[in-house]
């Protein structure tokens, strides 16, 4: 999710809305809007409508809605004597760009291409990664022949905001986009560059354009280059600028791409054409709407849509919904002019019978037993820290705190952690938790999941006598046959402790008294009586 | 017939020399709570043996100002210590007292200890001890008429406190010996015929138990486990370490997906193995076409503390089900974040599949509107929303009382890539729901970590 600030009286007085309708507008189109002054509005944006990243996208979005315009809203485009010669460029290969000649300028129009640039950047252009856009006064550029190649970190420009010539390399040192995005394309002591032929340098993407082809509140034609990774997220950045930019009055011209495979003109404004059938729509969304109803829909989306038959229509794709996939998402596109409010949830049929896992049954009946025999359930978190635990258990390689850098793989650490910080609360205290551990197991992770119960008694003074009592009668009322058997703990009193055993075969759990120097390490002032019961070893043949 | 309690208490009063005290001495001495104390004067008055009396005090307590003055002196008294008898000017006083100065001059000149002529104090006196300082030293000494003053300069507050004394007015006689407990032995003999039986005081506050309970949160989970059953679903579970293949790639999540970085999920060392060759090839081909990249099997095999339940629902999906299929999972995810009143590194979801025939939008939104009715939240409303697996995705808002509009649970129809990477030929829907956040407005809770609180007091006074 992306947010935006956009001057919102812009959007108001060209849709004719009161201030009021604006947030059930964006509503429907997936946004939330939240005030920030009295002139402007914070909206969020979804990731997959890259369009709406500016107001000029919304306007054109919220038209269809309100259908004070339908179908694709169309964009003159004409031809530069612009071009742009793409050499060899090994970090970044491809480079397109366009013009945009006739633009006004305000300080908010000039804020929000700003913005809607690094939106883009970020979403789409994958923080610069993928994609990176420069934008320039088109009236500052000397030459009609713009060149795309890498040059040496040597090379001198003033940099956006400088004030002198300085080499790329004291850029890439110096500047805050160079710290930020200066190792993603330079390798081997080179940098691409958009460069005009004379040599002086435009912009070195993805970091940084130069102070010479400066955007300012009297530019009116723009000059816009994107480079990136992918040739198909170039050639979307720029036809969601261009197009975008088109929107509130700017003319389009395409730039020629001069490169070793093929030449081009760009913004390429490539459409695509979809087949959609009604009964498709209407078997999807459960309703039942006639073809032309559908078309209706589709153009109140800003699609340009024919019926070509009772069932068939033609939809043609604009260059910047860049989120339609597949059929299925002109599909969200009609439910969302219907309006999520008008479409009825279907009254709730019962087709099947329900089931719980074996791993909640058993845990059901385990909670039930612990409770009857005196203990208080608590709560604990699965993450804890290294510190807190032994053995072999699952690390995280980036943790956010010291606290939780490791998955539990036992419940007495997290248990006696629980009892330190209750040692002034009212004795005597009985406790247990149901919850899960990661052991090491053969499955596709290497690792699992392993249910555990585990019991313990804080008193003044407890016996292992007291805890095994209770344990017992929990045990035998699972219709478990068990016995106990002398074991060793690392956190219990040797000659306090034991397995249990089950079948005389199976250990299922571990019961012992909590050995002093454990107790006074953890700064426990009271003794202790715990038992971890392995609870997926006690499902199965015991009904 | 006198209690245990009551015999000690006019044992008690028997050792004072006036066979008086007050109650709260009493409750000191004999361990008994205060409250009880009363409810037992009441009953021994009732008897005739004490008299009691309510008397009232007032207890004088220093304020914050008050203690400072107590530390630092009075400022008129500093005042006439600097002056030491000779003439100052105002501006050279400021420097030693700032904003004291002028409390110094106002109560200095109310209490006739120095001249002001313009800007020039003259001192009346060499030496002053302040009387207030005293009384502030020792509090005992306060009394109704030199209190006055000491509130009106806000150095004490009063309070009135009540106290009951007790005095014994008649000594115990018993003639008989009453039974306290009934045992097997009084019941064969038949003592209990002879004897009177102690009367207990019913009405006072008993002990503490601590009483054996489920976790409130626990519980509320278990009812949303119920509500899903009650509605035909069955329960599945799945693992905690999860390779990024099933949280992210099934699901259709690019793999150089902003939510994919290393700060939005917990990586785990070491990788996995996917089993179904063919699945990979079909995912990887789902990639491809959707967002024109190349897939790498290597980042799929990477191993992540799962991020979303749907990770289960995507364990479903590829162990090829024969629909029609009603699935639920609860569960544990992870998430890096920093953990304050709103937010933890490890909340709970439910996650939801059906895979039937025909199963419309419509329909997803009808067993979206029956869950939230069932867990109590009756009005609901739906929007458009974003999920790379889901379309069309909707988000369902809830009202709750007090709050307002509260965001969910997330939800679609699974995309047909999805379905067809699986070798599903039918339709199907899912949908996520937040349970942590839910469960603590509707339990009214300020701050999101008492749902794990490791408060034993908070468990026993916590009453949901």
């Amino acid at each position: 999710m992306v947010t935006i600030v956009v001057y919102k009286w812009d959007i108001i007085n060209q849709l004719k809305i009161k201030e009021s309708e604006l947030e059930e507008l964006l509503f429907n189109l997936k946004s939330e809007v939240k005030p920030v002054d009295q002139d402007h509005v914070e909206i969020e944006i979804n990731n997959d409508r890259p369009d709406l990243l500016a107001s000029s996208g919304i306007i054109r979005a919220i038209k269809g809605l309100k259908k004070l315009e339908l179908g694709e809203a169309k964009y003159e485009v004409k031809k530069s004597e612009y071009t742009l010669s793409v050499e060899n460029v090994d970090t970044r290969p491809y480079a397109i760009a366009g013009i945009i000649r006739g633009i006004k300028f305000d300080e908010d129009k000039l804020k929000e291409l700003i913005q809607f640039q690094e939106k883009l950047h970020i979403t789409i252009g994958r923080k610069r990664k993928k994609v990176a856009i420069g934008i320039h006064d088109l009236d500052k550029i000397t030459s009609k022949n713009i060149v795309y190649k890498e040059i040496p970190l040597n090379y001198k420009f003033i940099p956006l905001n400088g004030n002198k010539e300085i080499t790329v390399k004291e850029v890439l040192e110096s500047t805050d986009q160079g710290k930020q995005y200066g190792n993603i394309s330079v390798k081997n002591g080179k940098t691409p560059a958009i460069m005009e032929d004379d040599g002086s340098i435009l912009s070195i993407p993805p970091v940084i354009n130069s102070e010479k082809t400066r955007i300012e509140l009297t530019t009116k034609n723009l000059f816009i280059d994107v480079t990136g990774t992918s040739l198909d997220a170039v050639i979307s950045t720029l036809d969601l600028l261009t197009t975008n930019l088109a929107e509130i009055g700017g003319k389009i011209e395409q730039v020629k791409v001069l490169s070793a495979q093929q030449d081009f003109w760009s913004p390429l404004l490539k459409h695509t054409t979809m087949r959609i059938y009604s009964d498709y729509v209407n078997k999807k969304l459960g309703v039942n709407l006639p073809t032309s109803q559908i078309v209706e829909y589709l153009r109140m989306a800003r699609f340009d849509a024919d019926s070509m038959s009772k069932n068939e229509i033609e939809v043609i794709i604009p260059p910047y919904r860049v989120d339609i996939i597949s059929q299925i998402d002109l599909v969200e596109d009609i439910a969302m002019m219907i309006g999520y409010q008008n479409l009825e949830p279907s009254t709730y049929k019962l087709s099947k019978i329900g089931n719980t896992s074996e791993k909640t049954l058993i845990s059901r009946k385990l909670r039930d037993l612990s409770v009857g025999a005196g203990f208080t359930e608590i709560f604990t978190f699965v993450l804890t820290s290294d510190r807190e635990i032994q053995g072999d258990y699952v690390k995280i390689l980036n943790p956010v705190t010291v606290d939780y850098t490791v998955i539990r793989n036992s419940l007495i650490p997290t248990t006696l952690y629980f009892l330190k910080q209750n040692q002034h609360s009212r004795m005597p205290i009985l406790v247990f938790e149901i919850g899960d551990v990661v052991i090491r197991g053969n499955t596709d992770t290497g690792y699992k999941n392993s249910t555990r119960a585990v019991y313990a008694i804080m008193d003044s003074k407890v016996s292992f006598e007291e805890l095994q009592a209770r344990i017992h009668q929990i045990l035998y009322n699972l219709k478990i046959n068990f016995s106990y058997r002398k074991s060793e703990h690392h956190l219990l009193i040797k000659g306090r402790t034991a397995e249990i055993i089950r079948d005389n075969s199976e250990v299922i759990g571990i019961i012992g008294e909590v050995h002093p120097e454990v107790l006074e390490k953890l700064g426990i002032e009271y003794p202790i009586v715990i038992s971890e019961i392995y609870v997926d070893k006690l499902s199965g043949d015991n009904e | 017939m006198l209690s245990e309690n009551e015999i000690k208490i006019v044992e008690y009063l028997k050792t004072k020399p006036d066979r008086t005290a007050s109650a709260e001495e009493i409750s000191k001495a004999l361990s008994i709570p205060i409250s009880s104390i009363y409810s037992l004067a009441q009953l021994l008055k009732e008897k005739g043996y004490v008299r009691t009396e309510e008397k009232k005090v007032t207890k004088y307590e220093l304020t914050e100002e008050g203690k400072l003055r107590l530390q630092n002196g009075m400022p008129e008294e500093r005042l006439i210590k600097i002056l030491n008898g000779q003439n100052k000017k105002i501006s050279e006083l400021r420097e030693v007292l700032g904003e004291e100065l002028e409390i110094a001059l106002g109560w200095a000149r109310r209490k006739n200890l120095i001249k002001i002529d313009k800007d020039t104090i003259t001192p009346l006196v060499n030496d002053y001890h302040s009387p207030e300082l005293d009384l502030l030293r020792d509090p005992s000494k306060i009394d109704n008429e030199n209190s006055k003053q000491l509130i009106s300069r806000k150095l004490i507050t009063a309070k009135q406190e009540t106290f009951l004394l007790l005095t014994l007015v008649q000594d115990v006689v018993e003639t008989t010996k009453a039974i306290t407990y009934i045992t097997p032995e009084i019941l064969r003999s038949g003592e209990w015929k002879k004897s009177p039986i102690k009367e207990y005081n019913v009405e006072a506050e008993p002990p503490f138990y601590p009483l054996a309970k489920k976790h409130f949160f626990k519980e509320f989970l278990e009812r949303l486990r119920d509500v899903m059953i009650e509605l035909g679903f069955t329960e599945v579970n799945g693992n905690y370490v999860e390779l990024e293949f099933y949280n992210f790639d099934l699901l259709f999540q690019a793999q150089d997906h902003p939510a994919r970085e290393i700060h939005d999920s917990f990586m785990i060392e070491g990788k996995g193995e996917i089993r179904d060759e063919e699945l990979i090839e079909r995912v990887k081909e789902m990639h491809k076409k959707g967002w024109k990249y190349e897939w790498d099997e290597n980042v799929a095999l990477r191993l992540v503390l799962r991020s979303q339940t749907t990770a289960v629902t995507s364990r479903v999906l590829s162990s090829k089900p024969k629909p029609p299929i009603r699935t639920f999972t609860i569960g544990k995810v992870f998430r890096p974040d920093s953990i304050d009143a709103t937010h933890l590194i490890e909340f709970h979801q439910l996650d939801g599949l059906v895979i039937e025939d025909g199963f419309t939008f419509r329909d997803l939104l009808g067993v979206l509107k029956e869950i939230f009715y069932q867990i109590g939240i009756k009005e609901i409303k739906f929007k458009p929303a974003y999920f790379p697996f889901t379309e069309p995705s909707v988000e369902v808002y809830g009202k709750i009382e007090g709050l307002g509009w509260v965001e969910m649970s997330g939800a679609g129809l699974l995309r047909p890539e999805i379905l067809q990477a699986v070798g599903i030929n039918s339709d199907a829907g899912a949908w996520g729901i937040g349970i942590d956040r839910l469960a603590m407005l509707l339990f009214g809770l300020k701050d999101i970590r008492l749902l794990y609180a490791n408060s034993i007091e908070f468990l026993r006074t916590f009453t949901g």
